[in-house]
């Protein structure tokens, strides 16, 4: 915890910075020290200028005013290579590894000290000895294609601390972790911490932030609302609320929970679902108002039970009884037609087409029904269809023919979702519908998720956001690497139990500090 | 299988069967062609391939970044037409002259097309499909519609392709080979023990993450266009001593055959995979095909390319569907095989590709 008797100077210090990007003041005259051994969380909407300030640490921005110290002295980062020299390193959400070289290259591939030629056992031996101290099992020889998300992170920081890094910036490190591996991740910064390595620490989930940071900082419109040392236990929860409030300038409770909906007509029964060598017995009804929650840690292969259901990477073993009729669902049309939706996780990648309009990614599932007589796109229809979604889902954004690119990731998500609702869908298939945006639209998009289900709308919830998926659901389907390990009514299921089931029974011993802290966050 | 997965990636498995689909080629052929298997067919093969495998190897390097060089074909023929006409001109410059000059000036308009792609950020086939048309016309221009003739060059140049570097048994090992061979070897050792090489691959293995990763990622992306032109040249020093008469279309299509070798090889055309050997292997494999089903078949000069174009869709095809069942099946080896807190998410190799 942050002590100022022993605190020496601060090793990084932004004074004063201001940003501004066209219209927009990115960053309002923000000030901000990282010390020595101090975890320090920033916090703040999407949009409050928390990219913008990395983007000024690590030199790829430069400021417009204002000055940085390092160890006292004025410095100047003109790019991400000088950052690295000076000792400060940068990890993202998405790590950003390369696929087809192998642990160890990844860990040294930026270093220029190791000279021209490369001694591929000395590589091989430095890289184990840094995954060690890490107390990281890897094994160096292995190409980083395929390794977890959370593997990936390790092997980023284990390039920053063969760098030496004295900074540590971590950009949402959680945001695509399973409760496990985000255990992992802290036990990792806590070793850093003890090295002396100052780490600024980006986090959504409000309960992770509470558990790791020795000071809190909110960043609300590209300004400082408030920077102050993380309360005793006792007052976390009240210092909670203030900070959630401070985040988003008005009263928002941080889970909203689904409001009850009397259960409809039986709209699926999924029967030993199987994948070869992927999932297998998955097994489950849903209901029309229902919210299936899909919980279980990364890799659990949920999102392939998604895929399958949607046609697709179909299934191959199991039947599937839509409204009683028994389906093959062999591709993604066929599902669309049965009244199924799938909204990716991959929001980017496969979810839209960034540089297209808002308009055009809504209908862009349903295209046929804007066609006119002549085959030719009716752009009124297309527009009008997009002003609803706008105003029924509370998109922000100027205009419906604006990029989606433009957009938050937050309005990003929703428009995902107009354009599937657009299909008229009787079945929902959300996965990780509220990863990586901000705690406002993350409300949001809950207040939407129960809204169609009050309109008879069955959904199902993937979700790594434990809180989120007990929150949301009515009942909770937890899977363990491609295995159902048990359906949850809403009343029986709680983190405990969920969180057991998802990582097999002998894990749960290492469990309780974190579904201690994150029960918490589990508002009633 | 446990100990083949153990010594060996997936990619070498692929060179090795190209290693061997050439084996087999030659002793089909061998059964079709009557003296197939004299001596003279390697020399016959080894020549002409050299051209190519030197300019695929460039071609690699810049395919590794993610990039590609369409203008290659371009240069070889201007640098043979060019250092052909001042060689002609002046028949006493000493042959190191004579090939630096070559080199020097493919590397100048590998520079141009480095500039453009790594620091003016504009794509690698706008830049080198541009700069294809340009350096031709350039040609053009400058030889008047005249040719180089043979009787013009001096006698050590008209006599470098018989002349044998070495023999071993009744094989003649060419000089115009050697160096080839020496090329590829030199750059298959820089792309494996070169700090510069492995980057090569990190570059094309992704693009977004070499920017922001701390090395000087352009200037690697700028030096791959560079050695590819410098290549290019010296391989248009090559076809000069090879062919002796250069007209303004000398080289032409050599853009296509390079591309080819390089991803008939085993070079993924979105970058970080393969290497310059693998790239030979390529040459070498199109040229035994090519050489061999003109003696067989006698087919037309016209259904060559589009046997290349064959080649190159057979190759990507495999490449897309064997290698990537190859690398998971891999991964997934090594999730059996690991004992450690993190694992492999299978996956993972879904969202690689």
């Amino acid at each position: 915890m942050f002590d100022s008797t022993i605190t020496p100077r601060p090793i990084l210090e932004m004074r004063h910075i201001s940003k501004r990007f066209d219209a927009t003041q990115a960053l309002d005259d923000v000030s901000l020290a990282l010390y020595p051994g101090e975890v320090h969380a920033l916090i703040g909407e999407n949009g409050a200028g928390k990219s913008t300030l990395i983007k000024i640490m690590t030199g790829v921005h430069q400021p417009d005013s204002g000055t940085i110290l390092l160890d006292g002295a004025p410095v100047r980062i003109h790019n991400s290579q000088e950052a690295q020299t000076l000792g400060i390193a940068a990890i993202y959400q998405e790590p950003m590894v390369f696929p087809d070289l192998n642990v160890a290259e990844n860990i040294f591939i930026s270093h220029r000290n190791r000279g021209a030629f490369v001694n591929w056992g000395k590589l091989y031996r430095d890289a184990e000895a840094i995954l060690a101290q890490l107390d990281v099992r890897l094994d160096v020889r292995m190409p980083a294609r395929g390794l977890t998300l959370a593997a990936q992170q390790a092997v980023e920081i284990a390039k920053a601390i063969s760098l030496n890094v004295r900074v540590l910036i971590m950009d949402e490190p959680t945001a695509s972790l399973s409760a496990h591996e985000v255990n992992q991740l802290f036990r990792i910064i806590e070793s850093l911490r003890s090295k002396g390595v100052a780490i600024l620490f980006i986090g959504h989930r409000m309960e992770e932030v509470f558990r790791i940071a020795d000071r809190i900082t909110v960043l609300r419109d590209g300004r400082v609302i408030s920077s102050r040392p993380r309360a005793a236990p006792e007052e976390l929860d009240a210092q909670r609320e203030v900070m959630i409030r401070e985040m988003v300038g008005r009263e928002v409770s941080e889970f909203f929970a689904k409001s009850a909906v009397p259960r409809g007509k039986l709209l699926m029964s999924v029967r030993n679902l199987g994948k070869e060598g992927v999932f297998s017995g998955i097994t489950f009804d849903i209901y029309e108002g229902e919210v299936l929650g899909f919980a279980g840690l990364i890799g659990a292969r949920r999102t392939d039970v998604g895929l399958a259901l949607f046609g697709i990477e179909p299934a191959d073993q199991g039947e599937i009884l839509f409204e009683g009729r028994p389906v093959q669902i062999k591709n993604p049309d066929h599902a669309t037609r049965l009244g199924i939706a799938y909204v990716t996780e991959d929001r980017r990648g496969l979810g839209l087409t960034l540089p297209m309009s808002i308009a055009s990614n809504i209908t862009l599932p349903s295209l046929r029904r804007y066609l006119s007589a002549l085959g030719l796109v009716r752009r009124k229809e297309e527009q009008r269809t997009a002003e609803t979604y706008r105003k029924r889902l509370m998109i922000r954004a100027p205009s419906v023919h604006l990029e989606v690119g433009k957009l938050s990731g937050g309005n990003q998500q929703k428009v995902m979702l107009s354009k599937w609702l657009n299909t008229h869908p009787r079945l929902l298939i959300l996965d990780e519908p509220t990863r990586g945006i901000d705690v406002r639209a993350k409300a949001e998009v809950h207040h939407i998720i129960s809204e169609l289900a009050a309109q008879g709308l069955g959904i199902i919830l993937i979700s790594s956001d434990l809180p989120e998926v007990l929150a949301m659901s009515d009942r909770v389907l937890v899977m363990r690497e491609g295995r159902q390990m048990g359906v949850f009514s809403r009343d029986e299921a709680t983190q405990e139990r969920i969180i057991m089931a998802a990582m097999g029974q002998e894990a749960i011993t290492a469990m309780p500090s974190q579904s201690a802290i994150a029960e918490q966050a589990v508002q009633p | 299988m446990n100990e083949l997965r153990r010594r060996f990636q997936p990619e070498q498995i692929r060179e090795l069967v190209l290693i061997g689909l050439i084996l087999a080629l030659v002793l089909f052929f061998s059964t079709q062609i009557e003296n197939y298997l004299h001596p003279r067919t390697f020399t016959r093969i080894s020549t002409s391939v050299a051209v190519v495998a030197i300019v695929a190897v460039g071609q690699t390097l810049v395919i590794l970044t993610r990039n590609i060089d369409l203008s290659v074909g371009s240069i070889v023929g201007f640098t043979a037409y060019v250092t052909g006409t001042i060689l002609a001109a002046n028949n006493d410059l000493h042959p190191s002259l004579v090939i630096g000059m070559a080199v020097a000036m493919g590397a100048a308009m590998g520079a141009l097309n480095g500039v453009l792609v790594a620091y003016g950020r504009v794509p690698a086939i706008i830049v080198t499909l541009g700069t294809l048309a340009i350096y031709r016309t350039l040609l053009v221009e400058f030889s008047g519609a005249k040719s180089v003739l043979t009787s013009e060059l001096p006698r050590w140049l008209v006599n470098l392709p018989p002349t044998n570097a070495f023999r071993i048994g009744a094989i003649d090992i060419r000089l115009l080979f050697l160096i080839a061979l020496v090329v590829v070897i030199v750059f298959q050792f820089i792309v494996t023990y070169m700090a510069w090489g492995r980057r090569l691959y990190a570059i094309g293995s992704n693009p977004e993450a070499a920017r922001v990763a701390g090395f000087p990622a352009q200037r690697i992306v700028f030096t791959a266009f560079l050695l590819s032109g410098a290549l290019a040249g010296l391989a248009g020093f090559v076809f000069l001593a090879r062919f002796g008469n250069i007209t303004v279309v000398a080289g032409q299509g050599i853009e296509l055959k390079s591309v080819a070798a390089a991803v008939v090889g085993g070079v993924n055309i979105n970058g970080g995979i393969g290497s310059p050997f693998g790239a030979f292997l390529g040459a070498l494999l199109i040229d035994v095909i090519d050489n061999s089903l003109i003696r067989w078949l006698a087919i037309s000069e016209f259904w060559r390319d589009a046997l290349l174009g064959l080649m190159i869709l057979l190759a990507v095809a495999t490449d897309t569907i064997v290698m990537n069942r190859l690398r998971k099946a891999w991964v997934r080896h090594e999730l059996q095989t690991s004992t450690s807190g993190f694992s492999v998410e299978q996956g993972g190799a879904r969202h690689a590709t």
